[in-house]
């Protein structure tokens, strides 16, 4: 079986946010800095005061590397993974969707593609955005 | 004891490893211990000798001294990440200068071979915290981490992959000389794009071995030193900084930032320029880890390591000889510790047919979100 989030513990806001076609992260309420995975202090200004706040689902891409080596199951090999920088600040691994690898390039503007894997699990991936050149 | 001033030399006077390779019947400690009682032969020293003790990779202090027999009045444990070899040897340095110790023991043991450790998959832990998170996406391991950073490099630099070939070859060269050294065939930059991919752009030969073994290195004040079976080799200069905070992704800028200060304050202790240096032994997890080494820590300009290695600066006889022992990539994946011993031996003049020649100082780098920067020279000062 394909590796599953934890779906149900400190990211669960994540999670429950990409089932509503949304992309949200904690928000520092006293700097205003966005972080993701959660925390419970803001890395920048360590308040503990912080909500759940949708972003804006776009972003663009910074690196990508093709994994050869299987090493779960359930992913079969050759398979891509991207890092994502959202408009946001906060940066991500995710797998690229309608767009091939070698068409990847730094600075893709991309946005968010909701992936259903499960009833109860969808995965954050990326695709190029449309409305940009 | 009176505390050393911070002038103070101090020096490595001891050295000594296991045989490196598949090694089942021995666990982390009896690694540990073999290394160690190799490093004491190699200085004149005795168990009794031995007043301070920092452990790596080995899972207890407390048993390894049960085992060893050992009570010294300093002991230490750290975690085995391979920026922790600089951090040992830099913090050791520090407390013999300080008076906690006199004679300090680093004592490393790796049986990741035959303990069947894997770096992907549900047991990688490696970066912030583990990576778990990003196992839905099939995020995992550090060489996909310096897969990523690697093809960042090439599309802002035009780095290729022959430049990180002309790496993995050249350092094989070098493991040829070395009859310690677990992978000792030379191959040619086609054999290097024949082997298979395991995260691309990263080729099999573009990763370090996995092999159990041990390594220890003994460190003491330099007056002491001159008593001692050895010839000195002392710590000239050393530095250390760090890119913690959102390290669980690349650092945009290779690790430049750290590295620039590791080793600003190495070279400003030493005193001496980069043209001084007689060889380089950089942690070569990976080998684009090396090129960002040799950009952060001052050897070349930022995006100019592909073609500086593959105009062959890193080879013996040339100006730069670099991991003249094969380092992690072909001798033994010892965590930077086995690049200190080859440092260590390069400076005594004692590694035969792999000797730089008037080895006067040698310089010890490792790239990481903790950056340390070594370097050894002949003299005290």
């Amino acid at each position: 079986m394909r590796p599953l989030p934890d779906i149900a513990g400190a990211d669960a806001p994540f999670w429950q946010a990409l089932r509503r076609r949304e992309v949200s992260v904690q928000r520092c309420a006293a700097c205003g800095t966005y972080r993701f995975p959660a925390a419970r202090t803001c890395p920048h200004c360590r308040s503990e005061r912080s909500e759940w706040t949708a972003v804006e689902p776009t972003g663009a891409i910074e690196t990508w590397c093709v994994f050869h080596r299987a090493y779960f199951d359930g992913l079969p090999v050759p398979y891509t993974v991207i890092q994502v920088r959202l408009d946001c600040g906060v940066r991500l691994f995710s797998n690229p969707v309608d767009v091939e690898t070698n068409a990847l390039r730094i600075g893709l503007p991309v946005e968010a593609g909701f992936d259903d894997i499960t009833p109860e699990v969808t995965l954050l991936k990326f695709k190029p955005r449309k409305d940009v050149a | 004891m009176p505390a050393l001033s911070k002038q103070s030399p101090v020096a490595v006077v001891g050295v000594g490893h296991t045989r490196y390779g598949k090694l089942p019947e021995y666990d982390a400690y009896a690694l540990g211990l073999w290394a160690l009682t190799e490093a004491l032969a190699d200085a004149g020293l005795k168990f009794d000798d031995i007043d301070g003790l920092i452990v790596n990779r080995i899972p207890d202090y407390q048993r390894f001294c049960e085992i060893a027999g050992l009570d010294p009045n300093y002991v230490s444990i750290t975690p085995g990440q391979g920026r922790f070899s600089g951090i040992c040897i830099e913090t050791a340095a520090a407390l013999i200068r300080d008076g906690l110790a006199r004679t300090i023991a680093l004592v490393y043991g790796n049986n990741g071979r035959s303990g069947g450790e894997r770096y992907g998959g549900a047991a990688d832990t490696y970066g912030s915290g583990g990576g778990g998170q990003w196992f839905p996406y099939g995020m995992s391991s550090p060489g996909a981490f310096h897969a990523l950073m690697a093809r960042r490099h090439m599309e802002l630099y035009g780095t290729s992959p022959d430049h990180l070939g002309a790496v993995a070859k050249v350092i094989r060269a070098h493991a040829a000389l070395n009859p310690a050294a677990v992978m000792r065939a030379p191959f040619t930059l086609a054999d290097y794009h024949a082997s298979r991919f395991i995260c691309e752009p990263l080729h099999l030969l573009d990763y370090c071995l996995i092999n159990d073994g041990g390594v220890t290195l003994i460190l003491t004040s330099g007056e002491r030193a001159r008593d001692l079976a050895q010839p000195p080799v002392y710590l000239r200069g050393y530095g250390m900084a760090t890119a913690l905070a959102g390290s669980s992704f690349p650092p945009d800028d290779f690790w430049r930032a750290p590295m620039g200060k590791a080793a600003a304050a190495s070279f400003a202790t030493a005193g001496i320029r980069h043209a001084d240096v007689s060889t380089l032994m950089i942690y070569d997890n990976f080998t684009p880890t090396v090129l960002f080494s040799l950009e952060g820590f001052g050897y070349c300009a930022p995006g100019e390591s592909g073609p500086f290695a593959a105009a062959g600066h890193l080879a013996l006889g040339a100006h730069y000889p670099t991991n003249t022992s094969g380092g992690h990539l072909s001798e033994s994946y010892m965590q930077g510790w086995a690049l200190n011993v080859e440092a260590v031996r390069q400076v005594r003049g004692a590694c035969g047919e792999r000797q730089v020649k008037d080895c006067a100082f040698a310089h010890y780098m490792a790239a990481a979100p903790v950056c340390t920067s070594i370097i050894y020279g002949r003299e005290p000062s």
